[in-house]
């Protein structure tokens, strides 16, 4: 019996885990008195300067200006539907999201809850864990602490591909526009994913653009662009806000295991 | 069907039903409205991935000892908060507070944790 109340409390809480993105979410734990929000920020203790071109260290969601819109919770533009096409709308239409809450966990069709498909970019950012950036010679790596996901920014000089393999995470090509600014554009994404935990579809001709701006030593913003000539009707843009997190290693998030022992799965 | 896989599926039915007001409103699958507090034996401490699971056993008023588990936020963000698996082992005296499950369960949404010494333990990194 002992044994069944592990089990059945371990299978109880992994099917927690599965909402526990939402709840984890800075603004949820926040309004709990725990977390940070969006809202009026506190004194802000002088930042150093952004170093050249570097974006080295482990970041994680932050605070949003106040009044400026963020992507949070499920979706990019929180209250504003994405710019879908036809086609778009009916292929949302398909998807059953549990993370914004319109379907149950045994309904849901979410490719990240019921397969533990990687999430794909930019979904990857609505996992509530932090992501550290590696600089190389010829890229920038942006190592994810949820399922070790790793992307690979190159930043060697090489074109953006105009036939590139489907991936999961696509294939992204960065530059820095200025000292303190690196554009990544990706492409080549197969059609497995979403583009928000709210059942946004996009199709192979998904281009996204991140503008990662660090406007000083501890605070990276970000610039997403989302471009599908099929699925959405003109670009769908929003914004992201990072802080530095000096003292924190990346440990392990698996999705494989506990994650899928549920109903459905 | 097995003791086993009956605590199994009743665990799941549960969860199942709650899963959508728990994905609105975030920890809607635990009653906010009350707390429970416990002073409980340690039996378990799981330090995994997703969640940290602590299990205890705590006494009711007329004595009975019931099986209770609380669940935490995942293993990483503890570790950053200064957990380790160790922090709590077996026998630890611990006070524990927490929103109880909707469903019944014996399974808490821990809130706050004393440790045997007498110290509040972090319950998210910072």
């Amino acid at each position: 019996m002992r044994q069944d109340l592990i089990r059945g409390t371990v299978a109880t809480a992994a099917t927690l885990a599965l909402a526990w993105g939402y709840l984890a979410q800075p603004h949820v734990v926040a309004a709990q008195g725990r977390g940070r929000a969006a809202g009026p920020a506190p004194a802000a203790k002088p930042s150093a300067p952004a170093p050249v071109r570097d974006l080295t260290g482990v970041w994680m969601k932050g605070r949003a200006p106040q009044g400026v819109p963020t992507f949070d919770g499920s979706t990019w533009t929180p209250g504003i539907q994405p710019p879908l096409t036809p086609l778009g709308l009916a292929e949302k239409a398909k998807n059953k999201p549990n993370n914004s809450g319109e379907f149950q966990l045994h309904e849901t069709n979410d490719p990240v809850l019921t397969k533990c498909y990687p999430p794909g970019v930019p979904r990857v950012y609505f996992h509530p864990y932090p992501f550290e950036f590696i600089q190389t010679a010829k890229a920038v790596l942006q190592v994810f602490e949820y399922d070790h996901f790793m992307r690979r920014m190159w930043t060697d000089g090489r074109p953006i591909p105009t036939d590139p393999d489907p991936l999961w995470m696509g294939t992204s090509v960065g530059r820095w526009l200025n000292d303190a600014t690196l554009e990544v554009v990706t492409v080549g994404f197969n059609e497995k994913t979403w583009i928000d935990r709210a059942g946004a579809p996009h199709s192979d001709q998904l281009k996204v653009t991140e503008r990662f701006r660090r406007v000083n030593f501890d605070q990276l913003e970000v610039d997403v662009t989302m471009e599908d000539s099929k699925m959405l009707a003109k670009p769908w843009t929003a914004k992201g806000y990072f802080d530095l997190r000096p003292g924190w290693e990346l440990g392990e998030i698996s999705c494989s295991g506990d994650y899928l022992e549920w109903p459905g799965a | 069907m097995t003791a086993r896989r009956f605590v199994l599926a009743l665990a799941l039915a549960a969860l199942a039903s709650a899963a959508q007001v728990f994905a609105h409103h975030g920890g809607a699958a635990f009653d906010q409205s009350q707390t429970k507090t416990f002073v409980g034996t340690v039996t378990e401490l799981q330090f995994a991935n997703p969640h940290v699971l602590v299990f205890f056993d705590a006494k009711t008023t007329d004595g009975a000892v019931e099986q209770w588990s609380g669940w935490l936020t995942a293993p990483t963000k503890l570790a950053r908060a200064g957990w380790t698996k160790k922090t709590l082992v077996p026998g630890d005296r611990i006070e524990v507070t927490g929103t109880p499950h909707k469903g019944g369960s014996h399974i808490l949404q821990i809130r706050k944790l004393i440790a045997p010494d007498g110290k509040e333990l972090p319950l998210f990194e910072n």
